[in-house]
């Protein structure tokens, strides 16, 4: 709990003070965390009875390092509600005032970076996105499902990543125009939506093969090799049947059940399952054409 | 990495309330898949008995006559109430795999992806209904033929 | 792969409609004779689309199941094991179901 003030002063006297004086110091900087933090409490009491309404959090806790905390609980926050406040507010509010051990993920607070996506009241969401006053209290975050759960709301996202780089997302061509490299105004609409992926990772976490088949590619991956496929850009035949050839091996579009679940949940409306098919459109006619 | 929490799946059952549409699709079908392979297997061993039938093989029914062992069979199991019942819970599970596989086929065309939950409820509503409708002609005859 | 499914699906789709219409509604499933078996299984138009339908549905069913398992994650030996177990498992029943078909229809005896 005393993480909020800096021990400089007697980290650097330790070394050539006396035991003494060095735990003398260690007390007061102590005291003056402690002091701290209580303030805070105690202004979020006052805040809270200032405010018309208050929200109850319920968030998912979990630390294998810390003793208490290696059984996963959930802990209660009461959180004072102003008008238009998000849940990614109301969780740093929380940490903020109450527990400043909460852990987890935020960085734009505007949509754009795809760190705090969460598991909010059962779905997948994006806290800077959501709205307290839309979500029914206690308003339940815990960490995105079928992913191993670091700490409190942190998740282990390097499987997600794993698949989004198996797919090769850059462009490849060789022989590139001396001048730019148009694209028209109709290929732009179509791949438009595709290229809205923020790599948040709510996509992956609410498919349900996704999370029985460690394999899948997942939707985000998909739908990064769909903007690159369908980018008349990169043009070449060999390209094209490179990709494809990625995405049409036993655990990649085939294994998309067409759950839906991935365009429900995708914070920047992308159409995922519909790109999906589409792939799987071209790799059966890609496969027909041998015929 | 540090040791991490398996929390177990989100369709760890007790959170059924939090499955969408197009979760339950998948699940149904699945499950309704899997009934239909069972019953299939065991349908060709029940129509097996057709070819000692065919040998020449009689049994003597309830009646006392004398018929073939592949229909004494088949009247049999359709005189008991738990076979009738059962054979409804095939209709129920061969007409919603078929509605809801219509509606995949439709989805892999690329047809009715903006309304695929409802779509959903429709193959729902209608199995409903067509098993319902089906029922007496399903009880009809019971006690033996 | 998936292409089959599909197309076997949509063939299943109308057969086994048809196949429960004759057997439920129009006919009933407790007037089943050896007799009315044998007459409708020597009607050659009526024989090939039943054999066809086995044949269909073993393989629907079946490729589903397998894909059923791959979605849930199995992999490795108990996937090589259980892909030889669903396909030998499909060709018995194709053929002890051919069998059967042919025992109805009178070409063996």
């Amino acid at each position: 709990m005393s993480t909020q003030v800096p021990e400089t002063e007697t980290e650097a006297e330790t070394e050539t003070e006396p035991a003494g004086e060095s735990h003398q110091e260690r007390r007061m900087a102590d005291k003056a965390a402690k002091r701290e933090y209580r303030e805070s409490e105690k202004k979020a009491e006052d805040e809270l009875r200032a405010a018309e309404e208050s929200v109850h959090l319920k968030v998912f806790r979990y630390d294998p390092e810390v003793e208490d905390k290696q059984e996963p609980r959930f802990d209660d926050f009461y959180v004072p509600y102003t008008k238009g406040m998000t849940v990614l507010d109301a969780l740093m509010y929380a940490r903020d005032h109450y527990d400043s051990s909460l852990t987890f993920r935020h960085s734009c607070r505007q949509a754009v970076c795809g760190s705090d996506a969460m598991f909010v009241n059962g779905r997948q969401r994006l806290c800077c996105k959501t709205q307290l006053s839309e979500m029914a209290e206690p308003v339940r975050i815990e960490p995105l499902p079928h992913q191993d759960v670091v700490k409190d709301l942190v998740v282990d996202m390097e499987h997600f990543y794993d698949q989004m780089h198996a797919v090769e997302p850059y462009f490849q061509s060789e022989d590139v125009p001396s001048e730019e490299q148009r694209q028209s105004r109709e290929n732009r609409e179509k791949i438009k939506m595709s290229t809205r992926c923020i790599w948040c990772g709510a996509c992956m976490s609410s498919c349900n093969v996704a999370a029985g088949d460690n394999e899948y590619l997942g939707p985000a991956a998909i739908n990064k090799a769909y903007r690159f496929y369908m980018d008349e850009r990169e043009d070449e035949e060999e390209l094209k049947e490179h990709r494809l050839r990625i995405l049409e091996q036993e655990h990649g579009v085939w294994r998309c059940q067409t759950q839906f679940s991935c365009t429900e949940v995708c914070p920047k409306d992308i159409p995922l399952t519909e790109h999906i098919q589409e792939l799987k459109r071209e790799a059966v006619k890609n496969n027909l054409k041998f015929w | 990495m540090s040791q991490s929490y398996n929390r177990g799946l989100v369709e760890d059952f007790s959170r059924w309330k939090e499955f969408s549409a197009g979760m339950w699709a998948w699940i149904f079908h699945k499950f309704t898949g899997w009934v239909l392979v069972g019953y299939l297997f065991t349908h060709i061993a029940v129509l097996s008995t057709a070819i000692p039938a065919q040998q020449g093989e009689m049994v003597t029914n309830s009646a006392g006559e004398q018929v073939s062992v592949y229909t004494n069979t088949l009247s049999l199991l359709e005189s008991t109430f738990i076979v009738r019942l059962l054979e409804v819970g095939l209709l129920a599970v061969a007409v919603f795999h078929i509605l809801n596989g219509i509606r995949l086929l439709l989805v892999d065309l690329g047809i009715g992806l903006e309304s695929q939950d409802k779509t959903f409820y429709a193959s729902l509503v209608l199995t409903g209904a067509i098993v319902i409708a089906s029922v007496p002609t399903f009880m009809a005859g019971i006690g033996g033929a | 792969m998936w292409l089959l499914q599909r197309v076997t699906a949509a063939f299943l789709v109308v057969v086994l409609a048809f196949h429960f219409f004759l057997l439920h509604f129009y006919h009933h499933a407790f007037e089943i004779t050896l007799m009315g078996t044998q007459t409708r299984m020597q009607d050659v138009g009526y024989f090939a689309t039943m054999w066809l339908f086995l044949v269909t549905a073993t393989f629907h069913g079946v490729n589903g199941v397998y894909n059923a398992l791959v979605n849930q994650g199995i992999s490795g030996t108990p996937k090589t094991a259980v892909k030889a177990i669903l396909g030998l498992a499909g060709l018995l029943l194709i053929a002890q179901g051919t069998r059967v078909a042919l025992y109805m229809n009178g070409f063996l005896a």
